[in-house]
């Protein structure tokens, strides 16, 4: 077996395995826990289903945070809708999903797929270039570095192969398939879990904040 | 312009006065407060088991949900006056996720095996984080992508500190006094009789207390009975203006809980059961509670508490103010020169009564204008949730003050108005450190200044007719 059949049999499939079953099994850990019931009168009978707005407006902070924000948040949404595109946009990707699912659709010209990847990329330097120098802001943890390397590393390696930089082609396609398998492993035990997270703690606390008639 | 509660009612002392005296009294706490009676590893184990009891969903869920994204740093007016990284929001929760991986978590075997137990020394290091540094103000979940709500978290972990008896002096020893004594420095029922006496014999106001039966119950807080009585006066010179049928319940009169403030949630209990029960018995339909932020949390949004099962309605004093504002029930004479609105983050952010103390403004055609960062985006005062006495806490305190002081500054008035003890008391410690022009006025105190008598009142309203 070579490391490229390595790659993309054992290695990708365990990886998803891990994946799907690391996902539920934290989401099941911690929303199977009861929860408290509130049982103060709501401000207006039906404000508290108000509070489900917040998953949506949360997506953007409110004026008052502009400044503070912008630039955390124009990166990562940068980051986020970029790596979206070359994820589900690009033809070896495309052909990936269609042989586990049998799913496909069209794919980005190369090149555009190349210039995405790159973006993503520099909006993840940008990213992780302000941690890095703003210490007292972040207060991150190691797991804080690993997960931006996890998410890195397939970004790079993806690149190199495209533009057959460093070993030869199927090593360091082998490289990034691994490299995509190490961010399934590591997803469901960091802080890459927040994919899902922030749908139920933006609704808890709209809820929780809406019950008082307070919009936030 | 009109005359100000401190000009007229000089038989009263100026809340300058009671600032100063609260300050001498506050330095009088430390040497109160109780010493720890209990082993390290029981003070540890308390403190852990309190915070795997108190964990829910809501509480697992934020725990997981942080990213370290650095949002929250800026939202904070400890970090934003200090620029110090301990104070970052995000830092208040690291012990409580630390305890909830290693003992509830999902991957609990892993964190066990990877993290260090918590000690002794992690809960006292958490005192300054959780009760120097947070006001519970709540700021930090309005910009949070994630909306964690870390004032949430934060007050599950002061409950935790009570159990490992790790209070800070100044709360421990009201907490202490509160729990034993059933005061607030030294606010007895016999302290709210004598001060109902004083306000009838110096200022001819009548406060009905324990009438058997009422349509409103009023509640006090110390800083009315044991410094300054001009916010009780107030109370019942709005009170008989309206001609309400209201009472102040001596077995349940003290808005001031230091359960919640410290995070002893059975003291908590404890102390809004026995209103609960006063205005049960006298049959009120709705019961005020006293300008005293906290007090709007520890009793009307109390997740304990029925709501809809009670048979009375709880409602702040800003918004019993409004409402009847709102109604035309309440006619008030013009307010001079321009003021602001300092929401208290209980009542405000945290509460929600945003619109009827603003409603009082427009009723006193006033020239009211908002702080640059108002409403659910104001900055805290520096001194809620019990700081305000943490001598400790005093350098976090001034420092943040000063954000506030920013904020008024810019929004023009010459006055700020706040409806809440404790951040009064704070607004005048930071006028008095900082020589602020700025006139800090109590809502109630202002509204009752600005009554507008009418002609043929009845014997209650004469003294309101001197003032309008």
């Amino acid at each position: 077996m070579t490391l490229l059949d390595f790659a993309r049999g054992p290695a990708i499939h365990w990886s998803l395995i891990i994946l799907v079953t690391g996902i539920i099994w934290r989401l099941l850990g911690v929303l199977v826990l009861t929860r408290a019931a509130d049982l103060s009168r709501p401000r207006d009978a039906f404000g508290n289903f108000k509070g489900y707005r917040t998953v949506f407006s949360r997506a953007w902070p409110s004026g008052e945070f502009t400044t503070a924000t912008r630039y955390q948040t124009v990166m990562a949404y940068v980051f986020h809708v970029a790596t979206l595109v070359v994820v589900l946009g690009i033809v070896p990707h495309i052909e990936f999903i269609a042989s586990l699912t049998g799913a496909s659709w069209l794919g980005l010209p190369n090149a555009v797929g190349v210039a995405v990847g790159i973006l993503a990329l520099a909006s993840l330097l940008a990213l992780i270039a302000r941690r890095v120098t703003k210490p007292a802001v972040y207060g991150s943890t190691w797991g804080d570095y690993f997960s931006w390397f996890v998410v890195a590393a397939p970004l790079v390696t993806g690149l190199m192969a495209f533009a057959h930089l460093g070993p030869r082609y199927e090593t360091m396609l082998a490289i990034h398939i691994l490299s995509a398998a190490l961010l399934f492993v590591w997803f469901p035990f960091g802080k890459l879990m927040h994919a899902f997270w922030f749908v139920f703690s933006r609704a808890q606390s709209g809820v929780a904040y809406a019950h008082k008639g307070v919009r936030i | 312009m009109s005359t100000t509660a401190r000009d007229f009612f000089a038989g009263f002392p100026t809340f300058e006065q009671v600032f100063q005296g609260f300050a001498a009294q506050i330095g009088q706490l430390r040497e109160r407060a109780p010493q720890p009676t209990l082993s390290d590893e029981l003070r540890v184990q308390r403190a852990i088991d309190t915070l795997i009891a108190e964990t829910n969903a809501d509480e697992a869920v934020w725990l997981e949900s942080c990213i370290r994204c650095g949002q929250c740093t800026t939202a904070c007016h400890y970090f934003q006056a200090t620029g110090d990284t301990k104070y970052a929001p995000m830092r208040k929760m690291n012990l409580y996720r630390r305890v909830y991986q290693r003992e509830i978590g999902p991957f609990r075997w892993w964190y066990r095996l990877v993290s260090s137990p918590v000690k002794l020394s992690d809960l006292e290091e958490l005192q300054e984080l959780v009760y120097d540094s947070c006001s519970e103000c709540g700021r930090c979940a309005m910009v949070c992508p994630m909306g964690i709500d870390t004032a949430s978290l934060v007050h599950h972990q002061r409950s935790a500190l009570v159990a490992a008896e790790l209070v800070p002096p100044e709360l421990d020893a009201l907490r202490m006094e509160q729990k034993h004594r059933g005061t607030v420095f030294g606010s007895s029922p016999e302290a709210l009789r004598q001060q109902v006496k004083t306000i009838r014999e110096q200022e001819g106001v009548e406060i009905p207390l324990d009438k058997p039966r009422a349509e409103i119950m009023v509640l006090s807080s110390a800083v009315d009975l044991v410094a300054n009585g001009n916010g009780l006066l107030a109370t019942a010179r709005v009170m008989n203006h309206l001609g309400a049928d209201w009472t102040i319940c001596s077995d349940g009169f003290e808005s001031a809980n230091f359960g919640l403030l410290s995070g002893d949630m059975a003291l908590w209990k404890r102390q809004v059961d026995s209103i609960v029960a006063a205005a049960q018995r006298i049959g009120a339909k709705t019961l005020v509670i006293a300008e005293c932020g906290h007090a709007y949390p520890a009793l009307r949004w109390n997740p304990m508490l029925k709501g809809d099962a009670l048979p009375f309605e709880m409602i702040y004093m800003s918004e019993f103010l409004g409402r009847q504002a709102m109604a035309g029930k309440l006619k008030l004479s013009r307010l001079e020169g321009k003021v602001t609105y300092h929401d208290p983050c209980k009542t405000g952010r945290r509460g929600g009564a945003f619109d009827e103390p603003r409603a009082l403004f427009k009723a006193m055609d006033a020239d009211f204008v908002e702080m640059p960062a108002n409403r659910e985006f104001n900055w805290c005062c520096g001194g809620g949730a019990g700081i305000f006495l943490l001598e400790r806490a005093t350098r976090l305190r001034d420092e943040s003050f000063k954000i506030k002081m920013q904020q008024v500054n810019a929004s023009g008035a010459e006055a700020v108005v706040v409806s809440c003890a404790s951040c009064r008391l704070n607004f005048e410690a930071g006028r008095f450190k900082n020589h602020w022009d700025k006139r800090v006025d109590s809502l109630v105190e202002l509204v009752a200044d600005h009554l507008i008598e009418e002609r043929g009142s009845t014997p209650d309203r004469r003294v309101q007719g001197a003032s309008a």
